[in-house]
């Protein structure tokens, strides 16, 4: 077949590429966010455990989160074209439109990830807090930890899913349109919000209470990644075309066949570690020894590297893809 | 109610792109950026050859995935049919070009607003026909109401075999393609 | 990963802070709606092209907003091509000139400065007196394309010189005007040509790649015929637009036509599909040519065209079974092969004897105009030698670019020593530029009158900046289609600040040469008014309007009171042509061969894009956007072979071993084996054309050779080879 087009759009032809860095960018730190919302919420509940106050885990990482959301939507409104409308977000809400739910999820998000971060303030931090206004909330957030505990947690994974679901609702782009796209944003998500509570866990009992976690993490990332390849390739045409990028070897293709090898060496490699770390000696006590501890934030960091790779890698590949069937 | 729509004979088309040329003067539309276009596509082996020449424009699609994904309302569906954006709603986002399977739209580079055909509406206001039908040297494209039946698009619908593009998309378009072969010797 | 890069520019900007807000939609949106001028709508014709369709021009304030097709005028019924709904991107291309420039540096280096129009003027009468002294003023010649050539034809009268030139004669139709001449005593052009492709029940081209061939009104009687179920038979060795809209393609070896249509002549006779009480009673050498072409058998043309011997016949049954409605369209560009007046006598006959001269669907006459002529009031010199533009042909009708510049190498029969250019790229318009570069060595004076910095212009010495024709007055036109008319064009929008009207020009280059008693009128519009008045019509209403026909005027079919009239000299159709004979030339058209590429190399064939005007429009920025580049089809089996892919970049090689820029490849199934195909006007060598510079191939620099029609001196262009080369 031979084809000739005149008038096409450089912005959608020979494909889409409306969304570059930026996006993919907000969106791993959206689901950073809700990951950490999450695994930050788990910690501080930890069932039948007390409640590791004073654990910088516990309480910085729900300080960094609202951080990490702004900033991811920073990205996202860097790449809006007209910056001055930005307010029409919030003059209406969209039903059908997942980035209206989205700049209104996010929007309810960020009280509740406050509340819950001053809810988690440490004694000793108190100390240097003079009375006052703040002092009066943390206090009244205390008493309520555990609700706003529960509250993240569910709006963590709200957030992580709704990265997937801004996506995966676009018909036009068979990559995308998946819906296990979604399950693998929440997977990726909550998996390099563990990541991050090892990063910034101090005891050791944390540091592995979350590497048990992130194994699962990991698996099920891995599972539902290549579910993800699978229910593509199995479906029609275009479906099964959109995944091609990831395994052409061309030079057009290369940074998503790269994407791949790398996620396949990058994930395993972090369950390995993981399962390296467990086989330690871990007596609750004990310090760490910097193997130790080079090797659980080594891992932690490929996460969250693997997590950066799955958004970038679907939101350029995505764009690659076209709806095609009956023409 | 008027229902409009367009249809397009390929039959007729040849690919002259007098469309585009007008669109673009009469929608200012800025450089390299198009709201319409036209492909030219052939299949077969030499001398067995088939072409099509296809132009393609927003369809005004009666389940429009541009409007559902647009989150501030700046695109929205009139009640007769044009799918229109509202310039002063509309944040950039670009959600509505990834929702639109058609690659209809585009973003205006001089001020950042999604930008698509709209049948060229001030015109019809004026009772004009839209620029690229007007200027059309093959007389291929053709508009009009749908809900009149005497209209020249409901008999040329009602007369001949019509197609959609993407109809699995499920997008309903009220662009409507007939095309004709010549009968080959 | 293809990052767009306007959002990168536009991420970039944003750091640059304020600028952006201060660019906001509101600001300037909002700037827009305040600033609404008034909207005027101003009546004119187009000259992207020479179709001359009639324009509305939306005006806002003093810019030109929009043009539209005028719904009166019959050239354009309210539509406009591309092309022509383009105009203000030659109105306003930056890269326009601007003022008058003199020649600074060495020929084709672009070193220019800036002049005054008086030190312009000067310039060229220093010169010119020069040359006079010399040589004579008959050593001074013109070439000229579009409405500017007549002033400065005017000028060249005055001045006393017969050679005017025009690429339109030798280079496109004048073969084909010619043939039809000797057959019919008149050729089928008009503001129009005359072929009623909307009636038609069969047509043929030959060539004739309409739809790529964008003629506003010819198109649109070509579409509405396929409406009405014309069946079409296209003869190209591309699978052209037309083609594509064909019942039957018959890819013809290129070259071989005239063994074509010389079969389906034999077989229209041998099968008795002619039309006999016509040609009774309107042909004369029906015996003689039926004698001529009887050896001309289907298989025979088989072999030489290398067609399936079932499909010529099928098709020329096809024609004879709907005759008379039918045409074997005559086509337009006709400098082909060197024996392009034989051909045209060919396709000339096939006419006849279907029928089709002043029948529906056929070719019709030209429609009735009585108009006036204005009384002259003045009287040119008469020149004191003859014109060498027309060159050693017995039949040539107009002057002969290629004749003029061989002169100007030769000296011979006289030295030209000046040219005068408007209007036409002549390095792009006639083959072998090399020759055109030795030609101009030899002038002591290249004056040229153009819009734009071209290739020719930059080969000038005194460049004079045009008014374009939305900034000018022509003269009246007079439109005839099946009904006649007339049309103004009349400046749409104040022109440029320091460009000038051809009509203005020439008549400032009389004052300025003491020739002040030829200059016929002060003001062009005036001489419009009057010509008006003569003619009854409300000069006031035409430029509201646009438009006014002449009533009574339609006669486009053969019936008992409107029979046709044959200038020949026989007063009869001419199926066997005396002249010729009498000339020593085939009376009736013969075979001849041309030689054929050989093995790796192509024939180059060359047509339009239906966006471009050869290379006057490249660098319009709202056509350039459309098409900005020409690819060379190659075909498919071929590209295979030589392990070429759609897209691959590549040059061409001419046979005197030059090298076209480096372009892309169309790998495609639509073109045969034998050539390659390219569009013409690309390949700008001028700096100054910012947006066509360096972009596509010059076919005309693959064109080293061109082959000579004996009868009428047209150049043959599809004589060359190529060889394609890959690049990385
Ligand atoms: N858009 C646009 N339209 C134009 C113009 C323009 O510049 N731009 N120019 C106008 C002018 S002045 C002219 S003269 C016309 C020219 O346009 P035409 O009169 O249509 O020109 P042709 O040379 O007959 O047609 C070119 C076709 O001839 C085919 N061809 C090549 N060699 C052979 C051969 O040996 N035999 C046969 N049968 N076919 C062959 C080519 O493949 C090509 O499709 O176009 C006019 N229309
Ligand atoms: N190789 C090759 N040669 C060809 C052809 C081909 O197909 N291939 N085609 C042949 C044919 S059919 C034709 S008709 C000729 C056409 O030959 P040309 O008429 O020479 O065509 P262009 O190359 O368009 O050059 C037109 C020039 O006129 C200038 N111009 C445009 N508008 C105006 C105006 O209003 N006033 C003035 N003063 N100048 C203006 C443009 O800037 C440009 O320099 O070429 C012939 N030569
Ligand atoms: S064609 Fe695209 S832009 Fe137009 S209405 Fe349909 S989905 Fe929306
Ligand atoms: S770019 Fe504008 S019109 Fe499109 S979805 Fe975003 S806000 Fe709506
Ligand atoms: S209807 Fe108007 S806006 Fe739409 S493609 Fe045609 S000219 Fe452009
Ligand atoms: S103007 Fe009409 S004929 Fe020409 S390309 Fe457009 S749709 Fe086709
Ligand atoms: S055919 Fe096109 S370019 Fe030529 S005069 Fe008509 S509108 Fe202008
Ligand atoms: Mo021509």
């Amino acid at each position: 077949m031979e084809f000739t087009i005149t008038g096409a759009n450089a912005l959608t032809y020979p494909h889409l590429h409306i969304w570059d860095w930026r996006v993919a960018i907000y969106l791993f730190l959206g689901g950073l966010a809700g990951g950490c919302m999450s695994m930050a919420a788990v910690a501080n509940l930890r069932p039948g455990k007390d409640v590791p106050k004073n654990q910088a885990c516990c309480w910085r990482v729900p300080m960094m989160t609202p951080i990490i959301l702004a900033v991811g939507m920073g990205f996202l409104f860097l790449d809006l074209q007209v910056k001055e409308h930005m307010y029409r977000f919030y003059m209406t809400l969209q039903p059908l439109s997942p980035m209206s739910w989205g700049s209104w999820i996010l929007v309810l998000v960020f009280p509740a990830m406050i509340a819950f971060a001053l809810s988690t303030v440490p004694e000793s931090a108190m100390d240097n807090l003079k009375d006052g206004m703040i002092r009066n909330l943390i206090i009244k957030a205390q008493n309520s930890m555990r609700p706003l505990a529960k509250l993240n947690f569910l709006l963590g994974i709200l957030l992580s899913i709704y990265t997937g679901i801004l996506l995966s609702s676009f018909m036009a782009r068979p990559l995308w349109n998946s819906s296990i796209l979604p399950v693998l944003f929440l997977n990726s998500g909550m998996s390099t919000g563990a990541a991050t509570m090892i990063l910034m866990a101090r005891r050791n009992s944390i540091k592995l209470f979350f590497t048990k976690v992130d194994i699962w993490l990991i698996f099920s990332e891995i599972t539902v990644l290549v579910l993800l390849y699978y229910g593509q390739f199995t479906s029609p045409e275009a479906s099964r075309e959109s995944i091609m990028p990831f395994f052409t070897l061309t030079s057009q293709y290369f940074p998503y066949f790269i994407s791949i090898l790398t996620l396949s060496i990058v994930l395993p490699l972090a369950i390995i570690l993981k399962f390296l770390e467990l086989s330690g000696d871990h007596s609750e006590n004990l310090e760490l020894t910097f193997k130790q501890k080079f090797e659980m934030n080594a891992s932690a960091v490929l996460v969250l590297l693997g997590g950066a790779i799955i958004r970038f890698a679907l939101v350029y590949a995505g764009q690659l893809s076209k709806f095609t069937g009956l023409s | 109610m008027k229902h409009y729509a367009m249809v397009i004979d390929q039959s007729r088309c040849v690919g002259c792109m007098a469309c585009i040329a007008a669109c673009v003067q009469e929608n200012q539309v800025p450089f390299e950026n198009f709201r319409t276009r036209v492909l030219e596509i052939t299949k077969g082996k030499f001398p067995e050859l088939r072409t099509e020449f296809r132009p393609e424009l927003c369809n005004h699609c009666d389940n429009a995935p541009c409007v559902m994904a647009c989150p501030t309302g700046a695109s929205y569906k009139r009640e007769d049919g044009i799918v229109m954006i509202d310039r002063d709603k509309c944040v950039g986002c670009k959600a509505c070009i990834a929702a639109c399977p058609y690659d209809a739209r585009y973003i205006n580079e001089e001020y950042g607003f999604a930008d698509k055909c709209t049948f060229c509406l001030h015109r019809l206001k004026k009772d004009l026909e839209p620029a690229c039908v007007a200027t059309c040297i093959g007389k291929s494209r053709i508009f009009g109401d749908l809900s009149d039946r005497d209209s020249e698009v409901s008999r040329l619908l009602a007369e001949n075999e019509s197609r959609v593009r993407l109809k699995a998309a499920g997008t309903k378009p009220r662009v409507f393609y007939i095309k004709r072969y010549p009968t080959k010797k | 990963m293809a990052i767009s890069r306007r959002n990168f520019l536009k991420c970039a900007a944003l750091t640059a802070g304020g600028a952006v807000l201060a660019e906001s939609p509101f600001v300037r949106a909002g700037a827009k709606a305040v600033i609404k001028k008034d909207i005027r709508y101003v009546p004119s014709f187009c000259e992207m092209c020479f179709w001359r369709c009639g324009l509305i021009a939306k005006v806002e304030g003093d810019r030109l907003v929009k043009l539209d097709g005028n719904p009166l005028h019959p050239q354009s019924r309210g539509r406009l091509c591309a092309k022509g709904q383009s105009g203000m991107g030659l109105l306003y291309d930056k890269d326009r000139l601007k003022t008058p420039l003199i020649r600074t540096g060495k020929r084709g280096d672009g070193k220019y400065r800036k002049a005054s129009w008086n030190e312009a003027y000067s310039y060229i009468a220093e010169k010119l007196t020069a040359i006079r002294k010399k040589y004579g003023p008959e050593s001074v010649a013109l070439f000229a394309h579009g409405s500017g050539g007549a002033y400065m034809g005017n000028f060249m009268e005055a001045w006393g010189s017969p050679n005017h030139s025009h690429p339109s004669y030798a280079q496109c139709l004048g073969a084909r005007e010619v043939a039809f001449t000797l057959t019919f005593g008149q050729g089928p052009a008009s503001t129009a040509e005359r072929y009623d492709m909307a009636n038609s029940r069969v047509m043929a081209l030959f060539g004739s790649h309409l739809g790529e061939n964008m003629h506003n009104s010819h198109i649109q009687d070509f579409v509405d015929g396929l409406g009405n179920g014309t069946k079409l038979i296209v003869i190209d060795p591309r699978y052209s637009t037309a083609a594509t809209k064909s019942s039957m393609w018959l890819p013809i070896k290129p070259g071989t036509d005239i063994a074509l249509i010389l079969a389906w002549i034999n077989i229209v006779i041998k099968e008795n599909w002619y039309d006999h009480d016509y040609i009774a009673k309107y042909a004369i050498g029906f015996k003689e040519l039926k004698e001529a072409v009887k050896n001309y058998t289907p298989e025979w043309a088989a072999k030489k065209t290398d067609l399936p011997k079932h499909q010529i016949v099928e098709a020329i049954r096809e024609l004879g079974r709907y005759k008379p409605n039918v045409l074997v369209h005559p086509g337009r560009h006709y400098s082909w092969y060197g024996d392009d007046t034989q051909r045209g006598r060919g396709l000339a006959i096939l006419n006849a004897l279907l029928g089709t001269w002043g029948r529906k669907g056929g070719i019709w006459l030209p429609p009735k105009v009585n108009l006036a002529k204005l009384k002259k009031k003045i009287k040119y010199p008469k020149p004191k030698r003859d014109s060498l533009a027309y060159g050693d042909y017995p039949f040539s009708s107009a002057g002969i670019t290629t004749e003029v510049r061989q002169a100007t190498i030769s000296g011979k029969p006289y030295p030209i020593k000046a040219w005068f250019v408007i209007g036409t790229n002549l390095m792009k318009t006639m083959p072998a530029p090399e020759i055109t570069k030795k030609a101009i060595d030899n002038l002591d004076l290249v004056v040229n009158i153009d819009l734009m910095p071209t290739d020719m212009v930059m080969m000038s010495d005194v460049i004079l900046p045009a008014a374009s024709y939305l900034e000018r007055h022509d003269d009246l036109a007079v439109v005839t289609q099946k009904n006649a008319g007339i049309a103004i064009r009349q400046p749409v929008v104040k022109p440029w600040k320091d460009v000038k009207p051809a009509w203005l020009i020439a008549n400032e280059l009389c004052a300025k040469m003491g020739l002040g008693k030829y200059i016929e009128y002060k003001t062009l519009e005036e001489h419009m008014r009057e010509k008006a008045k003569l003619w009854n019509i409300d000069y006031d209403k035409l430029s509201r309007v646009g438009y006014i026909p002449i009533p009574d005027s339609y006669h486009p079919y053969i019936t008992e009171k409107n029979q046709p009239k044959f200038d020949t000299d026989s007063k009869k159709i001419e199926l066997y042509s005396s002249a010729l004979d009498d000339e020593d030339m085939d009376p009736v058209p013969r075979y001849t061969h041309h030689r054929e590429p050989p093995a790796g190399s192509f024939r180059l064939i060359y047509g339009r894009s239906p966006v471009q005007t050869f290379s006057r429009s490249i660098n319009n920025k709202w056509l350039w956007e459309l098409k900005n580049d020409n690819a060379v089809w190659l075909n498919a089996d071929i590209a295979r072979q030589m392990g070429i892919k759609n897209g691959d970049k590549i040059s061409l090689i001419n046979e005197k071993g030059g090298k076209s820029n480096v372009g892309r490849v169309k790998v495609t199934e639509r073109i045969r084996k034998d050539c390659v195909y390219l569009i013409h006007g690309f390949g700008s060598t001028s700096k100054r054309m910012t947006m066509a510079y360096g972009r596509g191939i010059d076919d005309t620099q693959m064109m080293t050779h061109y082959a000579t029609d004996p009868i009428c001196g047209t150049n043959g262009l599809r004589v060359n080879f190529v060889k394609l080369l890959k690049e990385s």
